[in-house]
């Protein structure tokens, strides 16, 4: 990804960040449906789905 | 057609809603000439027509139409298709060029006066738009580095420990293939529709406060044309930024695709 | 009157990450004005800070719309 260009960069921060949160939160969602828990594995979820596209936005833009 | 706001549609201001999008058909009762379909096709005659004409008498010393032409075209090879995609960028700037003037004569259609509808505004034009782009960049990534190779360079970001990876592939599977194109389709659909509905909640507005029986209301009626007019200035500011933003994204996308992660 | 306040509260969180964003490109443009070199130390830093800003607004948004 050309980093050098800002405009991108920065929607493609908000890509990672929209998908993390829709993957791991959808699994956490689905483990909540089936295990019949009350969000609990959905918040879980969206944390660790948090901090993953961080972690991985840090990987791609924050490490020069 | 129904006129938002108008004393007819019942008691009281009528909001608009996405109704106001559901425009009938044009001939007959087909769903394939509704005002948008023929909006496409009457876009697809203006810019050919226009660019024809504009580079028919190519000339050293340009007439004014080859000038608008050239610019138009120069903006989108230079600062789209150089400045971002780097060696070899000559093979896409057909399709970033026909994107840029596709989506921006479309938007604008949305402020001309008689036409006053943004095709885009739909959501399924943007969807293909943002087909064409998703096939286009993959492709260039596929061609460029083989299919294995492509694949792992999304999948499997370098320098990472192992266990890391049952994080982050899913994201980055889903970045490229979902969230990218989808993205890139709702971003000009959203703007497009919301640029739409506010300049009916203005203009309707005002034509309701012109109506009603109140003195006090006809007289305020004024300020809401006015700010009608105001935002028609702003939503052309929006539409050319969104057609430049649109190509901007496919032209980042085709960029990323070539580069080899490293 | 119809709907749901999830989305009002949403608007209101909505606020901290917008404030938060632009005080991130404040300081990110008044640095990379005052001395153009830094821009690159400078960059990855404002964009770290944009993606911890901006999760947290999406995360309102995805709350909004699933809590009931």
């Amino acid at each position: 990804m050309a980093s050098n260009n800002e405009e991108g960069a920065l929607w493609s921060i908000m890509g990672y960040l929209i998908s993390g949160l829709l993957i791991w939160g959808g699994i956490g969602f689905a483990l909540d449906h089936w295990l019949h828990t009350h969000h609990y594995f959905f918040l879980g979820g969206l944390l660790l789905g948090a901090g993953a596209s961080i972690y991985l936005v840090w990987l791609r833009f924050g490490r020069e | 057609m129904h006129i938002t706001g108008h004393l007819a549609s019942g008691p009281g201001f009528v909001p608009p809603s996405t109704t106001d999008f559901k425009l009938p058909s044009i001939f007959g009762h087909s769903d394939y000439a509704t005002k948008p379909v023929v909006l496409v096709f009457f876009s697809v005659i203006v810019i050919s027509l226009f660019f024809i004409l504009a580079s028919r008498k190519a000339a050293v010393v340009p007439s004014k139409l080859q000038f608008a032409g050239e610019s138009i075209y120069s903006f989108v090879r230079k600062d789209l298709g150089q400045e971002i995609i780097g060696a070899g960028f000559l093979d896409y700037v057909p399709f970033l060029f026909t994107l840029f003037v596709f989506v921006l004569v479309n938007n604008l259609f949305g402020i001309i006066p008689l036409i006053q509808f943004p095709t885009m505004s739909h959501v399924s034009f943007p969807y293909v738009l943002a087909i064409f782009t998703f096939v286009i960049f993959h492709a260039v990534g596929i061609k460029r580095q083989g299919l294995v190779k492509y694949l792992k360079g999304i999948a499997f970001l370098p320098g990472v420990p192992k266990f890391a990876y049952i994080l982050l592939t899913p994201i980055e599977i889903a970045t490229y293939f979902l969230i990218r194109p989808v993205t890139l389709s709702l971003r000009l659909f959203a703007n497009m529709f919301a640029g739409h509905l506010l300049l009916l909640v203005f203009i309707g507005g005002g034509n309701y406060m012109l109506h009603d029986t109140h003195l006090f209301m006809k007289i305020l009626s004024p300020f809401s044309f006015g700010f009608g007019i105001v935002m028609t200035f702003f939503e052309f500011m929006v539409q050319c930024l969104q057609a430049y933003i649109i190509t901007l994204l496919s032209a980042l996308f085709i960029a990323g695709a070539l580069v080899e992660e490293h | 009157m119809h709907g749901t306040l999830n989305l009002v509260g949403y608007g209101l969180s909505a606020i901290g990450p917008a404030i938060a964003t632009g005080l991130i490109f404040a300081a990110y443009i008044n640095g990379v004005a005052r001395q153009p070199e830094s821009r690159n130390v400078l960059q990855p830093i404002a964009f770290l800070g944009f993606a911890l800003a901006e999760a947290l607004a999406l995360f309102g948004l995805v709350l909004a719309f699933v809590l009931k």
